[in-house]
């Protein structure tokens, strides 16, 4: 399966791991293409998207796990991208779940995904910071002077 | 259906006939706290957004902060009536990525925990699919059987519901004594118990009316929509995490995975029942099979362990579907990413946009309970 | 801080008889707001029953005497919350399940749950505890209709004397117009309108 996949996406590298995983790695306009090979060998099932920030790297990985009913093997797709020129092209013709893991990802990350009808925030109310699950974002400090830390018992706000 | 072309036409004309309808956070037919907001008219559907997030505590930022072991008390919060698979896949996942084997028995025992767990979460979707349509005697004695089992729960790890009990490496502790032939006892009277439910809740013709039709849906779009678990295998296809990716004890026991035809929300239902069946019968081949041996590998002092870099993929059938946790680390302390997948997300919150309009709100609780949409896991 | 005084909350004697009335039948709002909801229905249904304390189930605000709040609040929770809360008619009584409302929980350190809940509504009792056992729940809740047949469980005159108290602290959470940290750091939609301006500059050049 490997060898044939290296044959159909000739600008990615396509490497073998243990088992019955493959990986696939390739950069963000290339992604889509990529996918869509992989859904026509046999990918059909898409169980998640995410994003992986590589911040002393300085690029952000958003990776595609997909599942095949057929052939029995796990497919992990890496799309890189620049840290400071997060564009992926949107995959939510091919699966339609993608729109909602898409909308997830920009509010957590900051990616923007050309072609996705809907990036509303999904989860964060009223959210002014950055981004909230990139490297350089503490999370204690935010808890700490948004909403107080409670010290001891004796001083309970009364 | 010609109600519906009138309303519409209705709307058409006349602004305010289109009226905002949250079925809200704050309402008894919703399992936890998630919202749709519709567009009604009259009392149908016509368009739905989504109104998710008061459920977000910021999991995958937590899970970050702490150090490898101990992420395992912050995990089983995930999914709240079916926290194992939670741990199952975690500790699968450090495993693979150090490379190291858990020990037969510790195998058997995680796969123990795993169809127990199974089993009180089908008994609470059971309960839940008869109270979203009024039979509350349903859910009564439902949670009743539920508490029995956990009070075995209990008894093996000391905790009623978030029962931190695996660990990278097996797990905490082993069986006590007598506890296989309570156990078995136990599993008689639920057999027994059975029988009184289908006739209030399988072979009831009122439910059968209520449910006949509502969100169905084809194998082919199944799959491309994303629905695994008991969603998929209610359209007739055949495939089973247990089976088909296997994982602790699943490729030492021979079992059937079972579809059934349909593809609606009473195939749905009678695909619980039949799971329900089978993950009873489960756990009395687990426990006739059930190996000696060590329980643990010990892996060191906690405060210092360290996984390889790498990432991998593990995913755990729990009753509601595929669990996946895509987890990489770069050789340090603490994890450097780790990434949930709920199995709830398709079903709620992408078919809605295509099942939801058309239909009553009366039928949206009852299309809920029968995907088994549970928000925890996809608001994490 | 809140300016209260016992001598303004203990009421005459009619006040004694209501109390020992309305501590008999309290009905609960069902409003599972976390993850601790899941110990609610094993202590509702019939093995931890506890409709024979008087306490049953209610579906809206309007005619609940109990808010239970049960386990950590998410800031678009707490937003319902007090909304809930301010559309329940008087005398009404918060309980705060489980340890996170007391300071956070296992999820202090998260950027999306509140840390202490008796900021931004009064608490009357807490049950700690994670879960906490129907037991534990069923013992709470008896502590309470204790505490209100005796009158000292007076936590909705507290939010009437001290309302602008609270109200500023919901509001700091709730309405925030600028970031918390490092005021001035760039936000996503900021970042996209600074490369739309460069780049109509540019295309001017």
């Amino acid at each position: 399966m490997a060898r044939k996949l290296r044959r159909l996406l000739a600008g990615s590298t396509v490497n073998e791991r243990y088992g019955n995983r493959l990986e696939v790695i390739t950069d963000g306009p290339h992604a889509v293409s990529a996918l869509v090979i992989l859904k026509s060998s046999g990918f059909e099932h898409l169980s998640n998207i995410t994003c992986v920030d590589w911040i002393d790297e300085h690029r952000m990985d958003v990776t595609y796990n997909l599942w095949s009913y057929t052939h029995r093997l796990h497919a992990v797709v890496k799309a890189q991208a620049h840290r400071d020129a997060l564009e992926v092209p949107t995959t939510g013709e091919i699966w339609p779940q993608a729109q909602v893991y898409e909308r997830e990802i920009h509010e957590m990350f900051g990616v923007e995904f050309t072609g996705n009808p809907d990036l509303s925030p999904l989860f964060l109310h009223n959210w002014r910071d950055m981004p909230p699950l990139r490297k350089d974002f503490d999370t204690e400090e935010y808890s700490r002077r948004a909403y107080g830390v409670v010290d001891g018992v004796e001083e309970a706000g009364v | 259906m010609s109600d519906f072309y009138e309303v519409t036409k209705i709307a058409e004309t006349d602004e305010y006939a289109t009226y905002d309808f949250f079925f809200g956070p704050n309402h008894p037919g919703m399992h936890g706290n998630f919202g749709y907001v519709c567009d009604v008219v009259g009392s149908t559907i016509t368009r739905v957004r989504v109104n998710a997030g008061q459920l977000h505590r910021g999991f995958e930022k937590l899970m970050e902060q702490n150090l490898w072991f101990q992420n395992i008390s912050l995990i089983p919060r995930i999914c709240v009536p079916d926290p194992d698979p939670n741990e199952v896949a975690y500790c699968t996942a450090v495993e693979r990525l150090m490379g190291i084997e858990i020990p037969v028995r510790a195998k058997f025992l995680r796969s123990l925990t795993l169809e127990m767990s199974r089993m009180t979460s089908l008994l609470m979707g059971m309960g839940a699919l008869g109270a979203m349509m009024g039979l509350y005697g349903v859910m009564y004695r439902m949670m009743n059987e539920r508490d029995r089992v956990l009070d075995f729960f209990e008894w093996l790890t000391g905790a009623r519901i978030y029962h931190i009990y695996n660990l990278p490496g097996g797990v905490r502790r082993d069986l006590p004594e007598g506890f296989a032939a309570k156990l078995e006892s136990l599993l008689d009277d639920m057999e027994y118990n059975l029988r009184e439910w289908d006739s209030l809740l399988f072979e009831n013709p009122v439910v059968h009316r209520r449910l006949k039709g509502i969100g169905k849906i084809s194998a082919d779009e199944a799959v491309t929509y994303g629905l695994v678990g008991p969603n998929l295998r209610a359209t007739g296809f055949t495939a089973d995490v247990r089976k088909d990716d296997p994982y602790a004890a699943y490729p030492f026991l021979d079992f059937q995975i079972i579809t059934t035809e349909g593809g609606d929300a009473l195939a749905r239902a009678v695909q619980v029942r039949k799971e329900y069946e089978a993950a009873i019968q489960l756990i009395r081949k687990i426990l006739e099979a059930m190996p000696g041996g060590e329980f643990k590998v010990y892996l060191g002092n906690p405060l210092k362990f360290t996984v390889p870099a790498g990432d991998t993929y593990a995913r755990v059938e729990s009753s509601k579907g595929e669990y996946g946790y895509y987890v990489v680390s770069n050789g340090g302390l603490k994890p450097y990413r780790i990434s949930v997948r709920g199995p709830s997300l398709p079903a709620g919150l992408s078919l809605c946009h295509k099942h939801l309009p058309g239909m009553r709100i009366d039928d949206v609780a009852i299309w809920m309970a029968s995907f088994s949409v549970c928000p925890p896991d996809f608001d994490r | 801080m809140l300016k209260v005084s016992r001598e303004e909350i203990l009421d005459g004697k009619f006040e004694r008889v209501l109390n020992f009335f309305r501590s008999r039948s309290l009905w609960m709002l069902y409003y599972c707001t976390g993850c601790g909801a899941v110990e609610l229905p094993p202590t509702m249904t019939s093995r931890f029953d506890i409709e024979r304390f008087g306490i049953g189930p209610m579906a809206t605000p309007r005619q609940a005497d109990i808010l239970l709040v049960t386990g950590y609040v998410s800031v678009k929770t707490l937003k319902r919350i007090v909304r809930s809360y301010e559309q329940m008619p008087e005398p009404k009584w918060v309980v705060g399940f489980g340890s996170c409302p007391v300071n956070g929980g296992i999820y202090w350190k998260s950027y999306a749950t509140i840390n202490q809940l008796d900021r931004y509504i009064p608490v009357d009792l807490s049950l700690s505890g994670c879960m906490p056992r129907p037991q534990a729940v069923i013992d709470g809740f008896v502590n309470l209709m204790e505490m209100i047949r005796k009158g000292e469980a007076v936590g909705y005159k507290k939010y009437r004397l001290n309302y602008e108290w609270y109200k500023q602290n919901q509001a700091e959470v709730l309405e925030r117009t600028e970031p918390v940290l490092r005021p001035g750091i760039a936000s996503v939609g900021k970042v996209q309108e600074t490369k739309k301006k460069i780049s109509v500059m540019e295309g001017v050049k």
